[in-house]
Formats: structure tokens, sequence, C-alpha cells
């Protein structure tokens, strides 16, 4: 069994690639101003599907349950991957440390990061993976992996997330060809927004969980 | 705010590409679609055509044609499948979902979006579903036209409202699964929505397109259902006709949906195209009835700006550029004039100053331009709209296809879309089987 070191290093490499450029110019960066939230509208796309997985510890949750009462951010990955998912879990990790600065995100903000390699991406895995990117202070950072094949083939086909295996599997970004797709899914368990790479804008993912948390509090 | 965020900001831009090896193993695609889908980098197999029926002409119906371009292949250039819909509905425009499996094509007459299955056999697409709800979902949108992909979602532009005909109208946003989502309308003189306007602002639209990094969607302008649907000829004798034409490019706020500023681009500017560069923040049109290309740029102030940078042929002869192609490393712009049936080719390294660099005479009309992501092949197709293509001998329908060399072009292939009784070629998109094995 690996430990998911690829992600990480990837992250560290980013890291060390921003130190060294130039802060006045932002080379393929986002640039404009974030939204304000609440106001614009994040209209309904459809219900966030249920499904059951693993927990870091092995325990089995149903998607519905931890989405309940919160706000959810999920994103698929998978942990060999050397494309975009450490890009998604990078942004996940910011998300993370905006929500732990920020008693009310903190309160009403969930994070799950769920794998569909669960051949590789076992609990154990998971906990690594978790472990290396947590901070200490507890916001509420999922981490999860398909129970069973047939469980992830529902999931992944209620969320439209495409997998597929490439010819190579030897590919040195990883043995799965995927788009990325981050969703939005408000305390009524609907998706409210989906993020691929081109709006991974952790500035525009936080706008609208605030949208949303605004939102559920003019409903009480 | 972490460090990471900074980090992500600054490399996420450049790192778009990498969506294009994240999702298959593929291959090819023109240049003229959404940044959010994956990519064809390098030979794509089949060229999709959306196609007019044509009364009395082989089954009459709108229809999607495949075209084989796979090089070596024993049909290479030949028609291998047709998906027809079963009526005539203007077919125009359309673009795939987000995770290509679906093409979404519209009918500028009936209204109707139909949305046909690319996946299961990418050789021959079927009609999944038809969407008969948009005028009435969207509060009088009337002629979807070009559909464009966000992540699980099509937002498609209107050319026209179901009150007047005229060429006021709205984007709509749909589900990938086709739930009306949203009506976005223009801004008008009358109901600006908070937009900055610098001269008029008239409600049009025709094209729409997002630059993600800038939270920018720029939507161009055409002319409402009264005149697409009228008799070319008569429309141009008609004075009151013409002037219902639009002159406006309106800057978006994309994620929030709201217009920030109108831009006075008169003439008709039809297609828009984003500069791909990461750091290249301006986007081209052209303008039908006043045969230019215009700029949309940041300027060193960090106002966006539209300025026309150079006449398309000789303006007084009104070519009426229609589809343009911009290639992959922001150099090369292809543009298709209608009237003549030329393609121009400009060097637009420069963005501010393009310098026509060839051109070639196509047919006695053309209309569509699509270029292959890695800018080797070159197609186009024919028909503008079933009452404005040239009548007579002067009516041919197409596609050729021809390789590009970087400095001509080299005719690879012909179909004739009236001898093979297919109806009036429109807009072309291309597709590879390789995205979708597994």
């Amino acid at each position: 069994m690996r430990a998911p070191v690829l992600p990480l290093g990837l992250a560290l490499f980013l890291f060390a690639a921003s130190a060294s450029a130039d802060p006045g110019h932002h080379p393929g960066g986002f640039d404009y101003d974030p939204p304000k939230p609440g106001t614009y509208r994040l209209p309904p796309l459809a219900p966030a599907a249920d499904g059951t997985a693993l927990d870091e510890t092995g325990a089995v949750r149903g998607l519905h349950d931890l989405m309940a009462g919160k706000v959810m951010v999920l994103s698929f990955i998978y942990t060999r991957c050397g494309d975009v998912c450490p890009l998604g879990t990078a942004m996940m990790r910011d998300l993370h440390e905006a929500t732990a600065a920020d008693s009310a995100l903190s309160a009403g903000v969930r994070l799950v990061t769920m794998s569909f390699d669960p051949d590789h991406d076992t609990p154990e895995v998971m906990a690594a993976e978790a472990r290396a990117l947590r901070v200490p202070r507890g916001a509420d950072w999922r981490f999860l992996t398909a129970r069973d094949k047939g469980e992830l083939e529902k999931i992944l086909a209620a969320y439209d997330q495409r997998v597929l295996r490439k010819a190579d599997p030897d590919d040195p970004n990883g043995p799965l060809a995927h788009q990325l797709r981050v969703y939005l899914i408000d305390g009524e368990r609907r998706v409210r927004n989906i993020y691929s790479l081109d709006f991974l804008d952790p500035r525009l993912v936080l706008a609208d969980v605030r949208t949303l948390m605004l939102e559920e509090a003019a409903r009480h | 705010m972490g460090t990471v965020g900074g980090v992500l900001r600054r490399f996420i831009g450049a790192a778009g590409l990498l969506l294009a090896t994240a999702v298959a193993p593929a291959v090819a695609d023109e240049t003229c679609m959404s940044p959010f889908m994956p990519k064809i980098t390098g030979q794509e197999d089949y060229v999709y055509v959306w196609t007019l029926g044509v009364e009395g002409m082989g089954d009459g119906s709108d229809k999607l044609v495949t075209v084989d371009v796979r090089p070596g292949s024993a049909t290479y250039g030949k028609v291998i499948a047709s998906a027809p819909v079963g009526s005539r509905n203007e077919a125009h425009h359309g673009g795939f979902t987000d995770d290509r499996r679906y093409f979404w094509t519209s009918g500028l007459d009936t209204s109707r979006i139909f949305v046909f299955d690319i996946h299961t056999d990418p050789a021959r697409p079927k009609l999944e579903r038809t969407i008969e709800d948009f005028v009435q979902a969207s509060g009088g949108v009337v002629g979807p036209h070009g559909a464009y992909a966000l992540p699980g979602r099509m937002l498609m532009s209107g050319l026209s409202n179901a009150k007047d005909g005229g060429g006021r109208t709205a984007l709509v946003e749909y589900t990938n699964d086709g739930r009306f989502l949203a009506a976005h309308w223009m801004p008008t003189a009358e109901d600006p929505r908070g937009a900055e306007v610098e001269s008029v602002a008239d409600g049009y639209g025709y094209d729409q397109r997002v630059l993600p990094r800038r939270n920018a969607l720029l939507t161009s302008s055409f002319t409402g259902k009264s005149n697409y649907m009228m008799d070319f000829g008569e429309m141009l004798k008609d004075p009151e006709a013409m002037k219902r034409f639009g002159q406006t490019v309106v800057l978006w706020d994309f994620h929030e949906r709201k217009p920030r500023k109108v831009f006075h681009v008169p003439g008709a500017p039809l297609e828009i195209r984003w500069a791909w560069g990461p750091t290249h923040d301006y986007a081209f049109t052209t303008t039908a009835l006043t045969s230019k290309i215009w700029l949309i740029h940041l300027d060193a102030d960090g106002e966006w700006k539209a300025k026309a940078v150079a006449d398309i042929g000789n303006p007084s002869d009104i070519p009426l550029p229609v589809d343009i192609s911009l290639s992959a490393d922001d150099k090369t712009l292809f543009v298709d004039t209608f009237m003549d049936g030329k393609v121009r080719v400009f060097d637009v390294s420069d963005p501010h100053a393009p310098k026509q660099i060839y051109e070639e005479t196509i047919g006695r009309q053309v209309n569509m331009v699509s270029q292959s992501w890695d800018g080797r092949r070159v197609y186009f197709t024919t028909s503008l709209l079933a009452n404005w293509d040239k009548k007579g001998a002067d009516n041919d329908q197409f596609i050729k296809g021809y390789d590009w060399d970087g400095k001509r072009l080299h005719h690879r292939f012909t179909i004739d879309f009236n001898a093979e009784k297919l109806g009036r070629p429109h807009i072309m998109r291309l597709g590879a089987a390789s995205l979708y094995a597994n």
C-alpha cells in the first residue's frame, strides 16, 4: 500500500512555486473581485443523491446523514491522481483553513472528500490523507472511500461523475481518467452549484457557501 | 485565505489545460467551444453537422449528420450516419455538455432543443430527448441559439421574444438533464439592470462565451425572428427591417449573471472568441453588416474596452462575415464571409493590429468554419439560414475538409449535401471515440 504522498507533494510544489513568483503578477490566476455573498441566486440544480461510504475509521456513513443541516462541499478524487485531484484537494484545504478560522463557518459547513478508487484508497489511506491535510483546529472535513464497487457506481452515476480507466494502467499521472467536479450542497440536500477546474477559486466557493448560509439564516 | 489559496489562484488558470488530459486519452477539437469541456488535442474521428431539412429533399427533416474524418478509414470524407429529428425547425447552432456526452442543438423557428446522445456510439448519435418548454419556461424567450457548456448545465442564448418577434431576448439556463433553471434578460435602455451603457442598450443576443479567471461573460447581438425568418432579398430592401439588427456587446459578471457594461459595436456582432492564453485578456468578434474585426480587451487601466481593429475585405461590398475560429495558440483567426464565399486568415499575434495573411474561395457561399485544436485541419459548411441562403445554382450546400499548413489550405474532401439529399449543413462539432473508451 502506498501512502498518499503524491497529492501532498504536489501541493507543496505549488506552495514552493508561489514563493518564487512575483507577488504583483498573477499569470493564469483568478483575477476579479469575489462576489458578495447573498447578492445573487444559486438555483437548485438537482436533489443531492444518497449513498453509503466508509469513513476514514472504516465506519459506514450515509451521504444524506452527512448533509443534514450543513452546507456541504463534496469533492470526488483519488489519491493516486497526478492530474487535477491535487488542485481540487488544495482548494478543499483552503476552504478547510477558512472554515477553521471562522466559527460561524465551522458550525455550518462540512467538507467531504470522497475517493472513487477503493482498490487503492482504503480507509487507512484516506486516514493518512486526512492527517496530512487537516489543520489542527477542528473544522469539519471528512474523508470517505467507497464501500463496494456497486455502491460506488451508483454514487458516481447519480452525481454525473465520469471515471474511466486509462489505456495505460501505469500512466505516471494515475490509472484513472476523470473530470474534476466539486459539488455545493445545501442543508435541504440539494445541489446548488458544481465547480469544474476553471471555477475552483476558493473565494468564489466560499462566497457561495456564505450565500447558502445567509439563505438558511433568513428562513429561521 | 491561506497560502494555498494564493498558490491555487495563480496556478489554476494555467492548469486548466490539464483538464484536457484528465478526462481521457484523447485527442482534437475545434477551438470554438466552452473551456469547461474535455478537449480533443489530436486527430478527431468525426465531424457532427447539424443540418437544416429542406422540403422535398430526402426525408425533409433537420438531422445530425456524422462525417467520418478518420485518416485511412474506408469511409473517410463520407457521411456514415444521420439522425433525423422528424421535423424542420430552422436548425442552427449547438454545443456539447461539459462532460461531452450529449450534444444540444436548437431550432430557431420552433424553439425546440434537441439533445443527442454522443457517447453510447460516437459514430451514430441518437436523439435522446426534445425540450419543448423553452418559450414558456423562460417567460417568452424565442429562438434558442448557442448551447454553451457550464459545469452540469447549459447556457442557451436566445435570439428573439414571443412578444414582438424582435431582437430583445435573454440567456436561458438549463440543467444537463434538460430542466429549466433561469432566464437572464439582456440589458435595455429602459432596464439596463445596473449595467454601464456606452451608447445604446438594445437587448439583443446571439453568442455567449465565458472567461472564468476574469469572471467575465460576453454576449453579442444579431436580430429577431421577424428578420431571421424573412426572405433575405426582401429584408435587404426593407429599411425598417434593416434597422432591427443588434449593435451591442455586453460584458457580464458571470458568476452573478449581472450585466456590467454595454459596448457599442454596430453592425450585428456575431461570434465571440476569447483568446486561450493564460494572460490574454481579450476576445474577438466580427460585425456582419459593417465587416470589421472588433477587439474586446482589458486595457492598461484595468478597464474593459471595445474597438474596431481591422476591416474584413471591403466593407462597402458587405461581404457579410459570419463564423470565425481562433487557433489554440491565439495567433491565427479564420474569418468566413458568406456573400463572396471566402475564408480570410488573419495573423492576430498582435490582437490590436490583425493582418490578413491568406484568402481562399471555399464556394459560392460559405458559413461555418471549425479548426481542430492542433490547428492542422479546417472544416467549412455553407448554410446561413434557410431563407437567407443563395438561390438557384449559387445555392451550394456542402462540407469541405482541408489541411492547414500554417500558410495555405489543402483540400481533402467535399460532400455535396444537395446531391446526398441531406439538406443545408450548418454548425459543426468534432468528436472522438476515445473520449468514451474504457
